[in-house]
């Protein structure tokens, strides 16, 4: 059957959702094609703006200070378009940007208020939460479950770290011994660290419990009350004013256990980030999913577009399938936010790099060509180097108004955008930036997209 | 030893080695396999794991994982290949689109060929029956019987009884499916009515046989093929243009027959029937004479084989009809979509694991405060309406294709 709509957004992770989001509170009517979880879910949860410059080892202190480096420095990054918007006077272009992010980062904050995701930081400063291996990690904003405002602040707090027997994903003594080594070295407390081991068995086994299974147990009645039991002892003895879990403290009642905890053990409990497939990432997904669809939003699950009909200068209708079934959507306007590797928007063979749906022009993080790009020649041998992973740069580059361009560098449609992971220019990875250029990405292409459709009807 | 012969010998030695070559139509599911980039995602997702966790059910990643990383001994899996319920969540929210409910069936039949004392007893029970009556259940042995049990339920819902229509030609093959043949014949005397009531020119088969979906499940591929190829003759001696089923496991398997054999004859559920071939114009036009105009408030549950593994637009459609319907008002449950545990054949062997999946549903239905659940699946009802009955609850549950039936005014 054929639909019809203002905008068909494809993608459904970060870029994708804020994308259908702001459109549909403008009022448009908004498809979604998500053919299945996206890079967002699958993520640590924490929305970085920008952490690092690619081979520099200290952290930005502040989004602003990062994206100010950024804008000189790399004048095709994503976040780098935001400047060349018509009218910007050439001195404005760095607070354009600037201006620009933090509207999004705004949007993203405000609207995930009250979700399961609900987010601690703002757009001032980068927060360094602690990561399950004890270290930290520059980013704009985290869930607010996932940090300690106070544990760096007083002399005398004293942080325990609390693992789950039988749960591989986190190990609290070598986190406890990484994260010590770290404060002596920076000479900042806490200066006393604990660990300790807590046994939950969702199912009445106490061996190969996953983070998922915890984060589920947690959300069932009086699940807390079992673990402050056991928590509290150890805090005592420790006289622990802090404790760190890994990312399990539940999926829709994560907040709400945080505080119910902490006042059973009169101590501050926060989680810390974890490796993906965390459960961070899935309250992440499930919250933007609930703001899309509160907003109007049509999200079509399952659905993977699969191809298009276009005339001279606009795309006309795309085809998603399902596994037995097709539909046929004719949008006046369409945002790619396919994702790279991991969501399928980009694909990596002998041949070269592709982009899936439309065939877009590939280009390198030095914007030549990628079509001819083998992935195997393009990748560093040390898998986390500060170099970063070359393939990792490479996608769609994009015209001021969030267009992919053609090799003559003219847009490819007139009514198609692009945003997330599948652009050029940064590597997330290294840059820590991801989740930030998805959503002002995605930000920016709806805005862009809401434009044309309002000027065309 | 020429070129065959050596082929042959070959042959013969994968054979002593109980490995079995990839059929081509199971070359696109392994292929798939290779894309999995071990993110774990599936088992976030997973409806099995959530039930009874990763040490009883490894989930759907260790599934893919076993196939990609070892030799074709797939009688090592057989512990967690049988709790898969074949839901498909797994495929939907994977990224890289690995068929593993495929490569499910992949294994099991593999098992089933090579290890069949690996392959739980009911299944053997399942194959003795499917191979002697070409249908899932052993069909009464006394059709009198059967009748009367018809008439109670057509009298007990208040729905008229239309006379099977065993035509030599017509447009439209209705097909109730095995469940709604010989168990909840109301379903499929209800979806007469409603074909009945907008004029369909439609026949059913002069003998129920099923399509082959069980058989597939427990990995019994002779038996499904030979099941496969019955059904085609009698579809095709039809010379229907469209088939009509009310269940959603035929839905999702007739439409990957009709498309992997090149029937050219797609399969459809009567909800798309009635969404894109009646039209919701009738739909709602008829509706305004329903006499049924008590209020009720449902919830709907999406079937596993509607929703994942043919298309979520389906149950959209299960909305839009709802909407037509005077005196109904859905809530959603926040469990809609989740697996009822009655797929995968794995309350044949492991009702334990079947039972503690559904028990998400049923405590998300009780949250919705509705009196009633609809599901556009017989087999779902089934399942759902013994683990209501069972908790205890006060909710009703109905076949769609029944709730529309009744709502539906006589014809005049």
């Amino acid at each position: 059957m054929d639909h019809t709509c203002d905008l068909l957004v494809i993608g459904g992770g970060m870029a994708g959702l804020v994308a259908g989001s702001v459109a549909s509170e403008a009022g448009l009517s908004t498809i979604l094609l998500r053919k299945g979880q996206s890079a967002t879910a699958f993520s640590s949860g924490a929305i970085d703006v920008i952490g690092y410059l690619p081979e520099a080892s200290e952290p930005f202190t502040s989004p602003k200070e990062g994206l100010t480096a950024i804008a000189g420095l790399y004048p095709l990054h994503p976040y780098s378009i935001l400047g060349y918007g018509e009218n910007i006077e050439p001195e404005n272009v760095v607070s354009e940007i600037i201006g620009r992010t933090q509207e999004s980062i705004s949007w993203l904050k405000k609207n995930l208020r009250n979700t399961v995701a609900s987010l601690y930081g703002d757009f001032k400063r980068n927060i360094f939460p602690i990561t399950i291996l004890g270290t930290t990690k520059p980013t704009c904003l985290v869930q607010k479950t996932m940090y300690s405002e106070t544990l760096h602040k007083d002399e005398e707090n004293v942080l325990l770290f609390a693992g789950f027997q039988g749960n591989a994903d986190f190990k609290p003594t070598a986190a406890a011994k990484t994260y010590l080594e770290d404060r002596i070295s920076l000479g900042e407390p806490p200066r006393r660290v604990g660990n300790c081991t807590l046994r939950v068995s969702p199912f009445s086994k106490s061996y190969n419990v996953s983070s998922i299974e915890i984060a589920r147990h947690m959300d069932h009645e009086s699940s807390i009350d079992g673990l402050a039991e056991q928590l509290k002892p150890q805090v005592e003895q420790l006289g622990a004013t802090h404790v760190a879990l890994p990312p399990v403290l539940g999926i829709r009642k994560a907040l709400a256990n945080r505080q119910n905890l902490e006042e059973k053990i009169g101590a501050e409990v926060f989680e810390l980030l974890g490796f993906p497939p965390s459960v961070p990432g899935l309250r992440l997904q499930l919250a933007l999913d609930e703001v899309y669809r509160k907003k109007g939003g049509k999200m079509f699950v399952g659905h993977e577009a699969v191809s298009y009909e276009r005339n001279e200068t606009n795309l006309t209708r795309v085809t998603a399938r399902t596994p037995h079934r097709e539909v046929k959507i004719k949008p006046k306007a369409v945002i790619l936010s396919s994702g790279k590797y991991i969501g399928g928007g980009l694909r990596g063979d002998e041949n070269g790099i592709r982009e899936t749906i439309f065939g877009l022009m590939t280009v390198t993080d030095a914007y030549t060509s990628a079509e001819t790009i083998v992935p195997s020649r393009f990748t560093n041998r040390i898998a986390i180097s500060p170099e970063g992973q070359p393939v990792n740069s490479c996608g769609l580059t994009l015209d001021p108004h969030f267009r992919p361009v053609d090799d003559d560098g003219v847009e490819w449609a007139s009514n198609l955008y692009s945003a997330g992971a599948v652009l050029a220019g940064y590597d997330y990875s290294v840059e820590k930036s991801g989740l930030g250029v998805a959503a002002m990405s995605g930000y920016s292409a709806a805005k862009n997209a809401i434009d044309f459709i309002r000027e065309v009807t | 030893m020429n070129e065959d012969e050596a082929f042959e010998y070959a042959k013969n030695t994968l054979r002593q080695e109980k490995i079995t070559p990839y059929h081509p139509h199971e070359f696109e599911t392994v292929k798939s396999v290779e894309s999995c980039i071990n993110c774990g995602l599936c088992i976030n997702h997973c409806p099995v794991v959530a039930a009874v966790g990763v040490d009883r059910f490894s989930g759907p990643r260790s599934i893919a994982v076993e196939l990609s990383r070892s030799p074709p001994e797939f009688w090592s899996t057989a512990d967690i290949v049988y709790l898969c319920t074949g839901c498909g969540t797994c495929r939907e929210v994977c990224p890289k689109n690995v068929n593993i409910p495929e490569v499910v069936n992949l294994i099991r039949a593999r098992i089933f060929e090579h290890r069949p004392d690996l392959v739980p007893k009911g299944f053997h029970n399942l194959h003795e029956v499917l191979t002697e009556y070409n249908l899932a259940f052993k069909p009464w042995d006394d059709i009198e019987e059967k009748n009367e049990s018809r008439d109670m339920r057509l009298e007990r819902l208040g729905l008229p009884f239309i006379e099977d229509r065993t035509l030599e030609e017509a447009e439209v093959l209705f097909y109730p499916g095995c469940q709604a043949e010989e168990r909840a014949q109301e379903v499929r005397e209800a979806a007469k009515v409603i074909l009945d009531y907008f004029d369909v020119d439609y026949a059913q088969l002069n003998e129920m046989s099923c399509c082959g979906l069980p058989a597939r499940l427990m990995g019994d591929h002779k038996t499904d093929q030979v099941l496969t190829k019955h059904l085609e003759k009698k579809v095709k001696a039809l010379g229907v243009k469209t088939i009509v089923t009310s269940c959603a496991g035929c839905t999702s398997s007739l439409s990957d027959i009709s498309n992997h054999e090149n029937w050219g004859i797609p399969a459809v559920h009567l909800l798309e029937f009635l969404v894109e071939e009646i039209g919701l114009e009738k739909l709602q036009s008829a509706m305004k004479d329903s006499s049924a105009t008590s209020k009720v408030h449902v919830s709907v549950h999406d079937p596993c084989h509607l929703i994942r593994h043919t298309s979520r637009q389906i149950t959209e459609y299960a909305l839009d009809i709802l909407r037509q319907i005077p005196g109904v008002r859905v809530t959603t449950s926040e469990a809609y979509d989740s697996c009822c545990g009655g797929g995968g054949l794995v309350s044949y062997h492991s009702s334990d694991v079947a039972n503690a999946v559904v028990k998400e549903n049923l405590e998300a239905i009780a949250k919705t405060g509705t009196d009633r659940l609809v599901t556009p699946c017989p087999l779902c009802t089934a399942q759902i309406e013994t683990n209501l009955f069972k908790a205890g609850s006060s909710v009703e549950v109905d076949d769609l294709t029944v709730f529309i039936a009744q709502k539906l005014p006589k014809k005049g």
